[in-house]
């Protein structure tokens, strides 16, 4: 039976509340202390102190505490209420949404238990049970817009959209007087009113229903796109068009609005001339618009493309825009465009020459011109489809001839340095550099970029440490943490693998695995926020975007960085986990077998500890131990390397690559890696033909068959009848009784001018035939000859002689160095 | 490059501009709080002919402007505050950050009412000075000493965003006119014009619902942190 508290009290168990409600944690504990002096089992106050001690970070003992206090109140909804946001607070949201539902249960009328509900309910995209709790909220406080509007959501989520129509005229039809055009509250909910509608495919009502009840609408801008698409998918062309002039005349950089335009014009899209009328109009009416001038080159042709082409490059060569090259490069996917441009920037900079001693040049100041023009070729002979190094390297060192102090022209001789595949140069050029403007943080971020690329982790956080806030404890790494710096993170774990550093660089890895979650997890607040704030569109715009979130090639980048890792480790459990690049193989055993064992014993002391604490849930805390922000016990990922199962932790990773990002052939390439490693061959099948799916003649695919075939012959005794059926009727890419070296010799000569594709039969045929190791190893080798070899190619190939130990490394190296003379990475090592 | 409405699927880009670009800056939920609170305001530069990579390519940006409305302004008056402006260093002289400004000068107009927009600058920051005096007509209210967490002092500036109120007022006549609806007195244009203005002026005083009790919370996390 739960212990009934007198009057005094219970106006005490007040002040808990309201000291917990306060952040005042330390008074809430002692005056609930008071109370459970005298009634020891008095569920609601022990549950209360949970959460106090929640708050101050003690989850371990808040758990135990609130259990007691079930047991000494099952009946209580405080506490199950509780017990739910403790568990909310763990991000086990499963649990506090069972939780919740007791404590609704027992007290059916709590607006907070159902508001709390309701919220995990749709952070958890349990569309149905949100739509009951929202219906219930509804019932509760049905004059408040909000409610309703809360309600619409819930079901256009749930892709009820006449339901959500619905729901928002119920609350219109409610309204004796049209409300002011000022209410912010009611111009959104028009506007997403007006987005059902056509949602919903139907579109006369939408426009008829946007030009009446959205006539003075606050989001003009809205009302002006909507319309405009309205009119122009109703085939009302000539409104369209005005429309989407009008649109022109706020935005003129938007291409959107140009392309309506010229559709709703009804242009014969082979009628270029007219459709270059429409942009010079622009051009001529907006002086300082790039676009209208920028976006006819895309259509243009021949003559046309190249009087445009020379009136827009000297425009922009005249004013110096560093950006020039960028805005032209996309150009280059056609040959003859690809062609023309360089050689209008060479007229550009030999007309300047004749008429050096002649007339003032061209139009007002063009002191800029020569060296743009030289920086623009610079950067056309370092893209990579015109590529010719030496010439871009001459060209920029003519710019920086003119303009020595030029932070941009410094900046692109560091990336032709790059591409040289000289690190070292690269990132000394950048950090020149940055030297010439150090309060600049763009340049400063690039040269921090080249020395993680020259795998310089140390003086690259050192330049970081130039821009992050001083204040922030643990220095510039953890400011670069709390400011989630993607970029950063994963480039210093990618230098760090290069390294051999691989607890660092699964730390860093992880890093990135844990923005994401918090980029989850930041849409929480919103689910309130958002509808009370009255912005609607917007919500539900970034629930859509937050569903697929870790599709991100922020995340797919880091993520199969980490997949990679964990491979590696697998495959070569003798790696030494923390230190470079292991050299003996005995004593890198001997280390990763103490670091396990270390790891090992520190776990089992924390849970010694834990289970020691939560035997006394009552007893006092030592100062101190209220610091939220926890240590962190692993800095070096020592223990993430010491894992003995990597091919677990990948999964970590793995899962969200494969359920966001299924069409990324790397993605699907690195599923099988991981699932043949722990023998799930349905699941690498499916990877398999997935992969195989987006380009059956990838050099991995192509491996993988033949490995997927190797694994299937050696394993067949342990694959249930069932899986072995399924294989045998879904794995057709083999010919049945196939002979495998016949088929990777036919594949190899389709594909002999490929340096990748050909190590791809080589390290096939090694498996194959492993007694021929050395004459394959001699054909590895030779792929340095290949004509079209990439140094990308040649990179794989030396990684891959010496992992196979071969004596062919260091020949290969050697013919790689005098190919690629300014490389480092084929230098011979000091 | 598009200048176009900054979406929320595009803030882990426009994160990394920021990162990239400026000493200032936020975490994720706080471009979220702009982006969900003003959607109105907010722009970006997009490079939208560079090719794609992956099927998972998002648009990369190459500017933006995170704006806001000042929520519960000390002075009663709304006006709308640049959180953060910043163009990639390889795409500047082409206009982005003026074209990115106007954008949004004009919706804190249309959209929330701002009188005026506020903003502040590093006393060094030449060139933003620049854009923001010569270009966009900002005055300086006054200087902020030790505004910025490295010490510098930062100039407070504000721009009264009345010529735009009357823009809007004009393209409404003209509308208005084009739509067959007189406006005043015909063939007395500047009467016309006159009633017009009161009209607007009547405007100037509604009260919008923003910011005030629609409290933000924990959200502003690290906002203004950069104070010192």
């Amino acid at each position: 039976m739960p212990q009934q508290l007198s009057a005094k009290e219970q106006s005490l168990f007040r002040t808990v509340v309201r000291n917990y409600e306060d952040k005042q944690y330390k008074k809430g504990v002692k005056a609930a202390d008071q109370i459970l002096r005298k009634n020891p089992k008095h569920g609601d106050t022990l549950a209360m102190k949970a959460l106090i001690m929640n708050s101050q970070g003690k989850t371990d003992e808040a758990f135990a505490l609130a259990k007691v206090a079930l047991q000494c109140d099952m009946k209580s909804h405080v506490c199950w209420h509780v017990y739910g946001l403790l568990y909310r607070a763990v991000k086990n949201f499963e649990e506090a949404i069972k939780a919740y539902k007791f404590a609704l249960r027992l007290e059916p009328d709590s607006a907070q238990i159902q508001r709390d509900l309701a919220l995990l309910q749709i952070q958890m995209r349990d569309y149905q049970g949100y739509i009951v709790s929202r219906r219930a909220m509804l019932t509760a406080r049905s004059t408040l817009r909000q409610s309703w509007t809360a309600l619409a959501v819930a079901h256009h989520l749930n892709g009820e959209l006449a339901e959500a129509e619905r729901v928002l005229t119920a609350y219109e039809d409610t309204l004796k007087h049209p409300p002011p055009k000022s209410d912010f509250e009611n111009s959104e909910a028009v506007m997403y009113k007006n987005s059902l509608i056509a949602e919903q495919g139907d579109i006369p009502k939408a426009l008829e229903h946007l030009e009446s009840a959205g006539k003075y609408n606050l989001d003009k801008l809205a009302v002006l796109e909507l319309r405009a698409t309205y009119l122009a998918k109703l085939d009302r062309k000539e409104e369209a068009a005005k429309a989407y002039r009008a649109l022109l005349d706020r935005n003129s950089e938007y291409k959107k609005y140009y392309d309506g335009l010229i559709e709703a014009m009804e242009i014969d899209p082979q009628d270029i001339k007219l459709r270059k009328a429409v942009y010079d109009g622009y051009a001529e009416k907006y002086p300082r618009c790039d676009a209208a001038r920028r976006l006819p080159l895309d259509f243009l042709h021949g003559d046309d493309f190249q009087e445009a082409a020379s009136g827009y490059i000297r425009r922009m060569l005249d004013k110096g825009v560093p950006s020039t090259f960028a805005n032209l490069k996309h150009l280059y996917s056609d040959s003859s465009k690809k062609e023309v441009l360089p050689s209008l920037v060479q007229q550009y900079i030999d007309s300047d020459k004749s008429s050096a001693n002649e007339e003032p040049k061209r139009n007002g100041d063009t002191s800029k011109g020569a060296s743009a023009a030289y920086y623009f070729l610079a950067q056309h002979y370092n893209y990579y489809l015109s590529r010719d190094l030496d010439k871009a390297m001459e060209y920029i060192e003519r710019a920086i001839e003119l303009e020595p102090e030029s932070v941009d022209f410094h900046m692109t001789k560091a990336r032709i340095w790059k591409h040289y595949g000289d690190t070292q140069s690269a990132s000394e050029v950048m950090e020149q550099a940055r030297a010439l403007d150090t309060r600049d943080r763009h340049i400063n971020t690039k040269a921090a970029k080249y020395q993680l690329r020259n795998d310089d982790s140390e003086a690259a956080i050192k330049t970081m440490g130039l821009f992050t806030r001083a204040e922030t404890v643990g220095g510039p790494l953890a400011d670069l943490h709390d400011m989630q710096c993607v970029w950063f993170l994963t480039e210093d774990g990618q230098s760090y693998v290069r390294q051999g550093k691989i607890g660092l660089a699964l730390k860093r890895f992880t890093s990135i695995y844990n923005i994401f979650d918090v980029w989850q997890e930041d849409q929480f607040d919103f689910h309130s926020f958002s509808l009370r704030k009255g912005q609607i569109r917007a919500y539900v715009e970034m629930m859509r975007w937050e569903d697929h979130l870790r599709e991100h090639p922020f995340y797919s980048r880091a993520a199969l960085s980490a997949v990679d890792v964990y491979i590696k480790i697998h495959d070569k459990p003798l790696m030494n986990g923390t230190n470079g690049v292991g050299n003996g193989d005995a004593e890198d055993a001997a280390e990763r077998k103490k670091a396990a064992k270390k790891a090992r014993k520190e776990a089992q002391k924390a849970e010694r500890e834990l289970a020691a604490k939560r035997a006394e849930p009552n007893k006092p805390t030592t100062p101190g131990s209220d610091d939220p922000k926890k240590k962190d016990d692993d800095p070096d990922g020592a223990k993430l390397a010491a894992t003995t199962e990597p091919m677990n932790d990948a999964m970590k990773f793995l899962t969200p690559l494969l359920q966001f990002s299924p069409k990324s052939i790397d993605v699907q390439i690195a599923g099988f890696e991981v699932y043949i490693r722990r023998r799930k061959y349905l699941l690498a099948l499916k990877c398999l033909l997935a992969a195989y799916a987006l380009d059956k003649e990838h050099s991995k695919v192509h491996e993988q068959i033949v490995r997927f075939k190797l694994a299937l012959d050696e394993d067949s005794e342990i694959l249930p009848p069932k899986s072995a059926e399924v294989i045998k009727s879904e794995f057709t890419l083999l010919p049945a009784c196939v002979d495998l070296s016949k088929y990777n010799d036919e594949y190899l000569s389709k594909h002999k001018d490929c340096a990748r594709r050909t190590l791809s039969t080589l390290k096939v045929r090694k498996l194959l035939k492993p007694d021929s190791a050395s004459a394959i190893e001699k054909e590895v080798a030779g792929i340095v000859k290949l004509p079209t070899i990439t140094m990308g190619e040649a990179i794989e190939a030396l990684e891959l002689l010496t992992l196979w130990k071969s004596s062919e490394a260091e020949g290969f190296r050697t013919e790689a160095a005098a190919k690629w003379p300014k490389a480092t990475i084929f230098a011979t090592k000091a | 490059m598009d200048i176009r409405l900054l979406q929320p699927s595009d803030i882990p880009h426009v994160q990394h501009a920021n990162i990239t670009n400026l000493p200032e800056n936020y975490f994720m939920k706080y471009y979220l709080y702009h982006a969900l609170s003003w959607p109105q305001l907010s722009y970006v530069a997009v490079d939208v002919s560079r090719p794609k990579k992956t099927p998972y390519d998002y648009p990369r940006i190459v500017g933006y402007v995170l704006a806001k409305m000042e929520e519960d302004p000390p002075d009663g008056v709304q006006h709308g505050h640049i959180t953060s402006l910043s163009v990639m260093r390889t795409h500047r002289r082409l206009g982005i950050a003026e074209k990115l400004m106007r954008q949004s000068q004009k919706a804190m107009v249309e959209t929330f009412g701002a009188q005026y927009v506020s903003l502040h600058v590093r006393v060094s920051n030449n060139a933003a000075l620049r854009l923001y005096r010569d270009t966009l007509g900002f005055k300086n209210e006054k200087i902020e000493a030790k505004y910025y967490a490295d010490g510098e002092d930062a100039y407070s500036m504000k721009l009264d965003l009345g010529f735009i109120r009357e823009q809007i007022m004009d393209e409404q006549e003209a509308e208005e006119v084009d739509e067959g609806e007189p406006v005043g007195e015909l063939g007395n244009k500047e009467e016309g014009k006159e009633l017009a203005v009161r009209g607007k002026d009547e405007g100037k005083k509604r009260k919008v619902r923003v910011g005030r009790g629609l409290g933000v919370g924990d959200l502003v996390e690290r906002d203004e942190s950069h104070k010192a």
